[in-house]
């Protein structure tokens, strides 16, 4: 690139171009005082003097990175894995398809069978668990995550909005209309909605104690008190304030009869909630209930014997889905994940390891071109 | 024109050519690889939605590109933090209950981002990702640039040490940039301004010679060469515009 440096005139930064063209530009354009010169100003953004930071790869800043990266991730790795393994968690597989499951009989319900169809599995705890457990229920091959069911729903119906109620979206097809009545929650999320009751009871001496499971405080906050709304109207009564929709086609009961407290009937009920949240994956769990521990002395579950009572009204063996219950304490970093705990340790080792290596190599082989000269 | 060597990986396409480019899809593949298994490992057991992975996403990139930027201006801070600072503040704004209340059926993530980047579990999750997406392209840029470097890296650790040798004698902030040679670079505005070079006599007595040439589009430069106990200085001379 040519450069003229002139005695009269400042430095004149401004390229000429490739590097085949003569400085005669920068003359004839500084010529002139008359004419309107088209040097840009000699200011440090047009100039390209901006004050900057030069950050270089240097061995004196790579290898403490890389060290301190590594003494950090292993630590948290260590923690999140033993984090990890004092949850405890329970799994009961109660689809009922081999022949000596007691659930086995439920296995050919179908969603409009008038009567149910009850089974109950025992069980054994080893440990106890301690701190507040939480009860799932779990599917799988079960994909909520399939893209024409994750858009059947008509979320302005589901926010109370009174015209929405009575003429739902038209994504919500084939189950937007049932015999010329709006379907009130429309759409394939809210019609195959989980509707299995499960009870638990522990064994004590061949009685059997009913362990109190609560169904509030499952779902989101935001979840229960901004996306979902009852529809508004005159007065409390929701059989009144839903009148000219009728039930999805797969529910037992309207949605208005869901549960007999007024603040978990209707769009606002828990279980309902934590369905329409769809999952990712095609195995999944979600909360199904809570059961509290009742003071600091005792465990919430004592290890021992259990009984699971199951209203099976969910059939999943058309689709060779599965069910189960699960049983999990938590911890500060949700439920059990070893996962994480894992990949942490894996790559802290990783970081610290290609450290130590990096630093071997550096002193054998580095700092040798450095002090070369330059070659011209 | 201090080291006119330095354009020769431009003209001989040393730095863009089929296995550069093989180099950089290889490093794209596992850098997606990465950023879709970690969180799927992460969360594959939990009941919680998408939103936990998306910031997951937008890390690596950010870092490779703050990586990649040799010199940083305040036009890059603003640019690569305001990215950041703008991906949350959309995000936080999709998410929240005004727009919800407004367009229920478009808008109807709400609560996502609140809920889940409550979760420690999502913030070391995208820590994971990060580091591990950033630490192999670390350790090989370290590794050439320890091991074989390029011309440019050299003087630009050359110049790094000079300026900060300058800086502390002069006390100046940062490091000027005027455009000279390779854009990213400090010229020959300090020198100039130091008068370093404006004192030809002295230096073309005892200890070299000037050597004047016709260089590139005309223009006579008078070179003096000045051996010192560790390095050459080359600098024009100011010279006139010839034809």
């Amino acid at each position: 690139m040519a450069v003229n440096y002139s005695v009269k005139e400042e430095a004149d930064g401004h390229p000429s171009g490739g590097v085949g063209v003569p400085g005669g530009g920068a003359v004839g354009g500084g010529g002139g005082g008359a004419v309107k010169t088209r040097k840009p100003d000699n200011t440090a953004f047009k100039q390209q003097r901006l004050p900057a930071w030069q950050p270089i790869l240097t061995a004196g800043t790579v290898l403490p990175a890389f060290f301190i990266i590594g003494l950090i991730f292993i630590p948290i790795g260590i923690g999140i894995f033993v984090t990890s393994n004092n949850i405890r968690e329970y799994e009961i597989d109660y689809t009922g398809t081999e022949p000596s499951s007691p659930c086995n009989k439920c296995l050919n319900v179908s969603w409009d069978s008038t009567t149910p169809c009850t089974c109950t599995i025992n069980f054994t705890l080893e440990h106890s668990f301690e701190s507040n457990v939480f009860m799932y229920y779990g599917l799988s091959n079960f994909y909520q995550n399939h893209r024409r069911y994750v858009k059947s729903r008509d979320d302005s119906q589901l926010n109370g909005d009174n015209s929405s109620l009575l003429n739902p979206s038209k994504e919500c097809e084939p189950y937007r209309i049932n015999e010329d009545k709006p379907i009130a929650p429309c759409g394939a999320i809210a019609n195959s909605m989980f509707n299995d009751t499960l009870e638990l009871y522990r064994i004590d001496n061949d009685t059997r104690i009913p362990i109190t499971l609560i169904k509030k405080g499952i779902a989101w906050w935001t979840d229960k008190n901004v996306k979902f709304r009852n529809p508004t109207g005159d007065g409390n009564n929701l059989t009144a304030l839903f009148q000219g929709t009728t039930k999805p086609v797969n529910w037992p009961k309207p949605v208005y009869m869901l549960d007999s407290e007024p603040d978990n009937n209707g769009f606002i009920n828990e279980d309902f909630i934590v369905w329409m949240r769809t999952a990712a994956l095609p195995t999944f769990r979600k909360l199904y209930r809570l059961i509290e521990r009742k003071n600091n002395l005792q465990p919430t579950l004592q290890a021992g014997k259990y009984s699971l009572d199951i209203a099976y009204n969910y059939p999943v063996h058309s689709f060779d889905g599965r069910k189960r219950m699960i049983l999990s304490t938590i911890s500060w970093m949700g439920g059990k994940n070893p996962f994480l705990g894992i990949a942490y340790i894996t790559v802290g080792s990783i970081c610290f390891f290609l450290g130590v290596v990096l630093l071997i190599i550096h002193h054998k082989y580095g700092n040798r071109n450095t002090s070369a000269d330059i070659p011209n | 024109m201090e080291y006119p060597k330095l354009y020769e990986p431009g003209q001989l396409n040393l730095l863009f050519n089929k296995r550069e480019f093989f180099i950089c899809i290889a490093q794209g593949i596992y850098t997606s690889v990465l950023m879709f298994f970690i969180p799927y490992g992460v969360f594959a057991d939990a009941q919680s939605t998408a939103a936990g992975p998306e910031p997951c996403r937008l890390l690596p990139p950010l870092r490779q590109i703050g990586l990649d930027t040799g010199f940083w201006t305040a036009i890059n801070h603003f640019f690569i933090w305001g990215s950041l600072a703008a991906y949350f503040a959309i995000l936080f704004t999709m998410h929240s209950d005004g727009l919800f209340q407004m367009f229920p059926n478009q808008f109807r993530f709400v609560g996502n981002a609140q809920n889940t980047l409550a979760q420690p579990t999502v913030w070391l999750t995208i820590a994971l990702t990060t580091v591990v997406c950033i630490v192999p392209v670390v350790a090989f840029r370290f590794l050439k640039l320890d091991l074989k470097p390029e011309l440019s890296d050299t003087v630009r650790a050359r110049k790094q040490k000079t300026q900060h040798r300058c800086m502390r004698r002069v006390g100046r902030a940062g490091s000027r940039r005027s455009g000279y040679a390779f854009s990213h670079q400090e010229g020959f505005g300090e020198l100039i301004m130091s008068g370093k070079n404006m004192r030809l006599s002295s230096l073309a007595g005892p200890v070299g010679g000037a050597e004047c040439g016709l260089r590139f589009g005309g223009v006579w430069t008078c070179s003096v060469t000045k051996k010192t106990k560790k390095k050459k200085i080359l600098f024009p001379v100011p010279g006139v515009v010839g034809r």
